[in-house]
C-alpha cells in the first residue's frame, strides 16, 4: 500500500498518532504536500464523511477522524505554497448567544475543514455581533451558526439581521442548523442555506466556493 | 401508590385502546405561571405540576422532570439555568485518568437531587390512579457530562479506561438515586440515555448498554420498572444492542422512523414515540400536531406493544394547544 493510502486508512481509523507520523514519512520521501493533502487527508475524510451520510461510520468515528486529519494537516501547512495553501474558502462557525450545546457545531466544524475550507470556531453563546465581526475580519464567505434550544433559535434570525445592518448581508452565505430547526424556520428568517445532518452541511458549504 | 408493574406493562400491551404517555412535566411552568429556574428548585412546585397535568391530561403515567443536568451537578459540574430552557452542564470536570480515578460518588441528595426525591414522594401521594415515573439520567451520557460530551465521545478510542472508570462511578450513583426513587413510593424511572445515540453499535454495548442492564438488575422487579430513553439516530441501527439491557419499556425521539423501529422490537416489549417536541409541540401548530399524531399511530398502531408519545421531553413554554391537540388526536384515533 502506498504512503498516500496508508495515511488515508489512517484518518479512516482515527489513529492521529499514525496519521503524523506517515505524513511525516511522506514529507521525507519528496512528497508534494499538496498531494499528501489532497489525496491522503481529504480523501480520507471525504470517505468518512460518506460513510457517516450512509449511517456506516457515527458521530465519535467523524470525530476522531477529524482529529486525525488535524494532526496530519498541521504538518503540511508549513510546506503548502501558492494556491495548495489557500484554503478553498473561508467560514465561521458557532453555536448562538444563549446555546451552551457544542457537538453538532464542533461536528459540522470537523466535516467543514475535510472539505478544504478554512473555518474560525468561536465556540458557543456567540453574539450575533460577533459572527458579524469575525467574517468582516477574515474575509469569511460563509457564517454558520446553529441553535439547539427552542429559546436560542431566534438568534439565528438575529445573525442575519445583524449581517444585514453590518452591510454584508449580501457578501456572505449564512447557514443554519441544529435539532429543532427545520427548512421552514430558516426560510422565515431569511437564511441563505438550512442543512439537517453534517455531513450535508459540509457539502452546502463545498458546493458554495465551487458555484 | 405500589403496583404490579410487569402486569401493568402486560395490560398496556393487551389494551386496543392505549393511553397515550409523552415525557410530558416542564410544561407545568405556565399552568403554574412560574419559570424553569423556580420549578427546578421546588419539591412542592414539581409534585405540584405533575399533579396538574395528571389532572388535565389522559396520560399513562405520570412522568417527572427530564433533567439531564441534576446528577452532574451532584458529582460536582458547573449548570446553567435559565427561566424558559432545561438548565445545561458547562464545561467538564474529569479529563485525565488521575481525575477519573479521585472523582468522589456523591451522597445521595447532594445537589438538587434531594429537591427532586422529595417531588416524586409528593407526587406518589397525590397521583393515585396512574404509575409515576421518576426521570433520571442513563449512565453514559452521564459520563459524558462529566467528561465533555464531545469528548467523551473520542475518549472511547483513546482513553477506554478512564471512561469505565467514570461510568462505574457513575452506575454505582444512579443505581442509590434509582433506589432512593423505590424507597418513596415511585413506580419506576424514565432513563434518559441519549448520548448513547450518538454510539455505533459496538460503542453501545461497551459504553451503554453493559451499564444500562447494571443498573436494571439492580433496581427492577415485580413493582419497579425502568423505562429506557434514547432519542438519538442510531438507535434503529442499535435495536439489537439496547433491548439487551433488559428494560420493559423503550422510548425513542423523532430521528428515527418510529414504524421501522417498531419492526425491530419484541412484541413483548413495549416502545413510544414519537412526535416531534421541538418541531410539533414548541414550534408547531395545533393543526400539526394533530396530524402528525395521528399519522403516526397510523403507521404504528398496527404493533401491539406500540404507545404514542411525544419523541422526547415536551419543552418549557409548549403552547397548551398544541398539546391538547395531541390527546384530542389520540381521543380521535381510537373513536
Amino acid at each position: 500500500m502506498s504512503v498516500i493510502n496508508e495515511i488515508s486508512e489512517a484518518l479512516q481509523k482515527g489513529k492521529r498518532k499514525d496519521v503524523a507520523r506517515l505524513v511525516q514519512q511522506a514529507i521525507d520521501e519528496g512528497m508534494d504536500a499538496a498531494t499528501i493533502l489532497k489525496d491522503g487527508l481529504l480523501a480520507g475524510m471525504n470517505i468518512i464523511g460518506e460513510k457517516f451520510k450512509n449511517d456506516e461510520v457515527f458521530v465519535p468515528e467523524v470525530l476522531v477522524a477529524a482529529r486525525a486529519m488535524n494532526a496530519g494537516t498541521a504538518l503540511l501547512k508549513p510546506l503548502l505554497s501558492g494556491d495548495a495553501a489557500e484554503p478553498l474558502g473561508k467560514a465561521c462557525i458557532g453555536t448562538v448567544k444563549g446555546d451552551m450545546h457544542d457537538i453538532g457545531k464542533n461536528l459540522v466544524r470537523m466535516m467543514i475543514e475535510g472539505k478544504g475550507i478554512e473555518i474560525i470556531d468561536l465556540g458557543v453563546d456567540v453574539d450575533p455581533q460577533e459572527f458579524v465581526k469575525c467574517a468582516i475580519e477574515n474575509d469569511c464567505s460563509i457564517i454558520c451558526c446553529s441553535a439547539l434550544l427552542t429559546t436560542t433559535m431566534p438568534m439565528l434570525g438575529e445573525v442575519v439581521k445583524a449581517a444585514e445592518e453590518a452591510g454584508i448581508r449580501d457578501k456572505v452565505t449564512i447557514m443554519v442548523g441544529g435539532a429543532p430547526v427545520n427548512q421552514a424556520f430558516a426560510d422565515s428568517i431569511k437564511a441563505d442555506i438550512y442543512t439537517e445532518d453534517a455531513a450535508s452541511a459540509a457539502d452546502a458549504a463545498a458546493a458554495v466556493f465551487a458555484n | 401508590m405500589t403496583m404490579n408493574m410487569k402486569q401493568w406493562v402486560a395490560d398496556v400491551i393487551a389494551s386496543d385502546k392505549k393511553k397515550a404517555l409523552p415525557v410530558l412535566s416542564f410544561p407545568s411552568i405556565q399552568k403554574m405561571g412560574i419559570t424553569v429556574a423556580e420549578l427546578i428548585n421546588s419539591s412542592d412546585k414539581q409534585a405540584e405540576g405533575m399533579k396538574i397535568i395528571a389532572d388535565s391530561c389522559p396520560t399513562a403515567a405520570s412522568v417527572s422532570l427530564m433533567d439531564l443536568s441534576l446528577e452532574a451537578e451532584a458529582f460536582g459540574s458547573t449548570i446553567r439555568v435559565s427561566d424558559d430552557e432545561v438548565p445545561t452542564v458547562i464545561g467538564s470536570i474529569v479529563s485525565t485518568e488521575e481525575e477519573a480515578d479521585a472523582l468522589k460518588v456523591p451522597e445521595i441528595g447532594a445537589g438538587r437531587t434531594q429537591i427532586y426525591i422529595d417531588a416524586i414522594e409528593k407526587a406518589c401521594k397525590l397521583i393515585t390512579d396512574r404509575p409515576v415515573l421518576a426521570g433520571v439520567i442513563g449512565p453514559f451520557s452521564l459520563a459524558g457530562r462529566l467528561l465533555d460530551v464531545s469528548e467523551a465521545l473520542m475518549y472511547c478510542y483513546d482513553e477506554p479506561d478512564m471512561v469505565h472508570t467514570v461510568l462505574q462511578k457513575a452506575t454505582e450513583f444512579l443505581i442509590n438515586y434509582c433506589n432512593e426513587y423505590k424507597k418513596v413510593g415511585a413506580n419506576g424511572i424514565v432513563m434518559a440515555e441519549p448520548l448513547a445515540g450518538l454510539l455505533s453499535p459496538a460503542l453501545a454495548q461497551e459504553f451503554s448498554a453493559d451499564y444500562v442492564k447494571q443498573i436494571v438488575d439492580a433496581v427492577q422487579d415485580d413493582n419497579f420498572i425502568v423505562v429506557y430513553h434514547n432519542c438519538g439516530n442510531t438507535a434503529v441501527k442499535t435495536i439489537d444492542t439496547i433491548v439487551t439491557n433488559g428494560c420493559l419499556m423503550y422510548h425513542f425521539g423523532n430521528a428515527i422512523n418510529m414504524a421501522e423501529m417498531m419492526s425491530h422490537v419484541p412484541e413483548n416489549l413495549v416502545a413510544m414515540g414519537n412526535v416531534d417536541p421541538a418541531g410539533e409541540f414548541r414550534n408547531g401548530t395545533a393543526e400539526s400536531v394533530y396530524n402528525r399524531t395521528k399519522e403516526v399511530m397510523s403507521e404504528c398502531c398496527k404493533y401491539k406493544n406500540f404507545v404514542i408519545s411525544s419523541g422526547c421531553d415536551i419543552p418549557p413554554m409548549s403552547p397548551w394547544d398544541n398539546i391538547n391537540a395531541f390527546f384530542k388526536a389520540v381521543e380521535d384515533f381510537y373513536a
